[in-house]
């Protein structure tokens, strides 16, 4: 600088120093943070989810670069947890592998059905208050690898099979996987099922008749004739779409939309489902439920829920799954209680018993207040009883008409009742320590009999002629 | 122009000779020989696990050897006196500042070559595919205006602060650059956030470099990613790398001229 006024030059140097630091932060945040963000961050969208939950040193390690490897190594050691069936264990490594590296499509699935299945079974572990975890998974997967239908459909898989109720969300996340090129042909089968499962009969035969296309031009294409498994899958489709006309004839579907009455369709007249039911606390947090349904054919199974009264997201026979999508929790709400399971309904009675006293932190009961529900929804229904009561529950009716409710679920009738429980009734405790605690719907009749011996068959309230 | 590029030359002569960076290089070509084995300790395909493998070991040996190489750059010359030989010359303390630095990374963009070269090696012998290999010269390009970066930091901050701190401080500064920054970033933007974090949080990522903006491994590693102006963004980064080098540059001429040596 020898020649120059120092200090003058100094100052223009601090000020050059000023103008470059100004121009450098709004450079990095206009113009490069947001594309890398975009488009290079490990985790789309830049919210780096290693930061918040990793360990220093497996920060260091990320940070390093080796995400991948050590996501991989991870998820080996978690296939010894499986083995040995350690499946608590399993949680945190899915969540670790999933934060390191979330293209781990694999793990994303395998997580989700083992958050969706091993703790919701009824024979090992029926905690519903993970389905939200497995749903929320699921939607990260899909979100961190958005050009494979992977994700979206095994998302639309849980819908449809897990929660088996909210068609609607499944067809959603359908369409999605539809959208990526990579779907292969045989799961976009799937789609016209969901769509007779969400009530929208027309729009499956649409979708049965558009693969039926793809499949006829695959077969064009494969000029050799080698492609056995297009032949295999245009005969499938082949068989749905036949399977779809009949049902939809037999339903009143083409009936109802030619304004005709529906007179020798199964769904009409609405068949009398005489349902009724009793609930006794046997013991300390265990229930007898018993009840009638006068449908013969074995395969119905009544959703029945006791939850707190004010649990959160709760909606009428069932939970708004997906309200916390955005946020994976893998430890449910430990301080609330929900509980569902199938009432499997054998010669029209359902007689089971719920035993919650043996794990505490699944059902802690800690509100004085609870609720009993009794669910069924003709779309989720088989299909022997859906020809019966048709997709919407338009065969369904009961003498009791507080029991059927076209409310609940808009476009449908479904068979819901809620009855009250209060705490003490189910730890009996205070007043209810040396009572008999039954609470029952007005109709329920008590006959004494046994009802898993095939000759005593008939004894629905409502069904029977007096 | 021309004591710059001396000392300079020098600089890239007396780096390469220096035991301490050779033993971090030969670690780090010797991590690089061995990756192809760790693709079996994962359950991912090998090529994907040797790629995130393979960039992960020259962005973490590079950033070791830019610190190494500078925080001892400019206090070693002042503790062997040989500055004082240096500064007697017709050499401008600005001029020995810049020339070191573009020495320093210089010296380390030879080492990075040689660690790109045996990753191209590396892909084409057990993977058989060349072009993949070459396609990761793009991720070591970008960490090697990274490096540059961080080179800048460090010889910034050794005008005014000893060896074995700015090691750490630098290092620091790195890992909240790197890990940091989308943390920072989500907080500060985050409406929920407390007022004085998010002021602070502000300041962290609109002051301290922008490391993460060089992490550019993903598509790289996961190429079904999509990448919508890639050549943009490489020139975006690097306008932003050599302004920011600029300014740190600007600052220890500032404090090294007012230096007592």
């Amino acid at each position: 600088m020898a020649g120059v006024n120092k200090k003058g030059f100094r100052t223009k140097l601090i000020a050059l120093a000023c103008i470059l630091g100004c121009f450098q932060a709004g450079w990095s945040t206009f113009r490069v943070y947001p594309t890398w963000k975009e488009d290079y961050s490990p985790v789309k969208g830049g919210r780096d989810l290693v930061s918040g939950s990793l360990s220093a040193d497996q920060m260091l390690f990320a940070l390093a670069g080796f995400r991948e490897l050590i996501a991989g190594i991870l998820w080996v050691r978690a296939d010894s947890f499986f083995e040995t069936g350690n499946y608590d264990a399993i949680l945190p490594i899915i969540r670790l592998v999933t934060f390191l590296d979330p293209h781990q499509i694999d793990v994303y699935a395998t997580g989700m059905w083992h958050i969706g299945y091993n703790f919701t079974d009824e024979d090992q572990r029926s905690d519903r208050r993970y389905l939200p975890s497995a749903l929320a998974l699921g939607a990260e997967g899909a979100k961190q690898n958005d050009t494979t239908y992977e994700l979206f459909f095994e998302e639309s898989w849980l819908w449809y099979h897990k929660i088996d109720d909210d068609y609607p969300k499944a067809v959603k996340w359908m369409d999605e996987a539809y959208k990526r090129p990579d779907m292969l042909p045989a799961r976009k089968n799937l789609l016209g099922r969901l769509y007779e499962r969400n009530g929208q009969a027309d729009k499956s035969l649409e979708n049965w008749y558009k693969l039926l296309d793809v499949a006829q031009k695959r077969i064009d294409d494969d000029k050799q004739g080698r492609d056995f498994q297009a032949r295999q899958n245009k005969d499938t489709i082949i068989s749905n779409l036949d399977t779809t006309i009949v049902r939809m004839a037999q339903r009143g579907f083409f009936a109802g939309k030619e304004g005709r009455p529906l007179t020798d369709y199964d769904v009409n007249p609405p068949f009398n489902v005489g349902f009724s039911a009793k609930v006794v606390v046997t013991a300390d947090r265990v229930l007898r439920v018993q009840g009638t349904w006068n449908v013969l054919p074995v395969g119905t199974r009544i959703r029945f829920i006791l939850r707190d009264k004010n649990y959160k997201n709760a909606v009428e026979g069932g939970l708004l799954w997906d309200k916390e999508l955005d946020s994976v929790k893998l430890d449910p709400p430990t301080a609330e209680t929900f509980l569902q399971e199938q009432l499997f309904v054998r010669n029209t009675r359902f007689d089971k018993k719920i035993d919650m006293s043996r794990d505490p932190t699944m059902y802690p009961f800690t509100q004085d207040e609870y609720v009993m529900e009794f669910y069924y929804n003709a779309r989720s229904a088989p299909q022997h009883i859906q020809d019966k009561f048709g997709w919407n529950g338009e065969g369904m009716t009961d003498v009791n008409p507080d029991y059927i409710s076209t409310t609940i679920r808009p476009g449908q009738k479904c068979l819901f009742y809620s009855m009250p429980i209060t705490r003490d009734q189910l730890l009996l405790r205070g007043e209810w320590a040396d009572k008999p605690v039954v609470i029952k719907t007005k109709n329920y009749v008590e006959t004494g009999k046994d009802y898993n011996k095939s000759d005593n068959l008939f004894d629905v309230p409502g069904a029977k002629p007096k | 122009m021309r004591p710059i590029l001396a000392i300079a030359k020098a600089t890239v002569g007396e780096a390469v000779r220096r035991k301490v960076l050779l033993i971090i290089f030969f670690i780090a070509a010797l991590l690089l020989f061995i990756a192809p084995l760790l693709g079996v300790l994962s359950a991912r395909s090998e090529k994907t696990v040797l790629t995130g493998f393979v960039l992960g070991i020259v962005q973490l040996s590079s950033a070791v050897i830019a610190i190494t190489l500078t925080v001892y750059m400019l206090p070693n010359e002042v503790e062997r006196r040989t500055i004082y030989t240096i500064l007697s010359k017709p050499v401008q303390r600005y001029q020995f500042l810049v020339g070191k630095y573009l020495g320093a990374i210089s010296a380390l963009a030879i080492m990075m070559g040689f660690m790109g070269l045996i990753t191209v090696a590396e892909f084409a012998i057990f993977q058989k595919d060349v072009a993949k290999g070459i396609s990761l010269l793009q991720g070591i390009a970008m960490f090697f205006v990274q490096m540059s970066l961080l080179s800048a930091v460090a010889i910034f901050l050794s005008t005014f602060v000893a060896p074995l701190v700015n090691f750490f401080l630098s290092g620091g500064i790195y890992l909240i650059g790197t890990l940091g920054f989308p943390f920072f970033d989500s907080f500060s933007r985050n409406p929920n956030s407390p007022a004085l974090g998010k002021g602070m949080a502000w300041l962290v990522t609109n002051i301290l470099p922008n490391f993460a903006s060089y992490n550019v491994q993903n598509p790289l590693i996961n190429p079904e990613t999509q990448i919508s102006n890639p050549l943009m963004y490489a020139l975006n980064a690097v306008i932003y790398g050599v302004v920011y080098i600029v300014v740190m540059l600007i600052l220890g001429m500032i404090v090294f001229d007012r230096k007592e040596v």
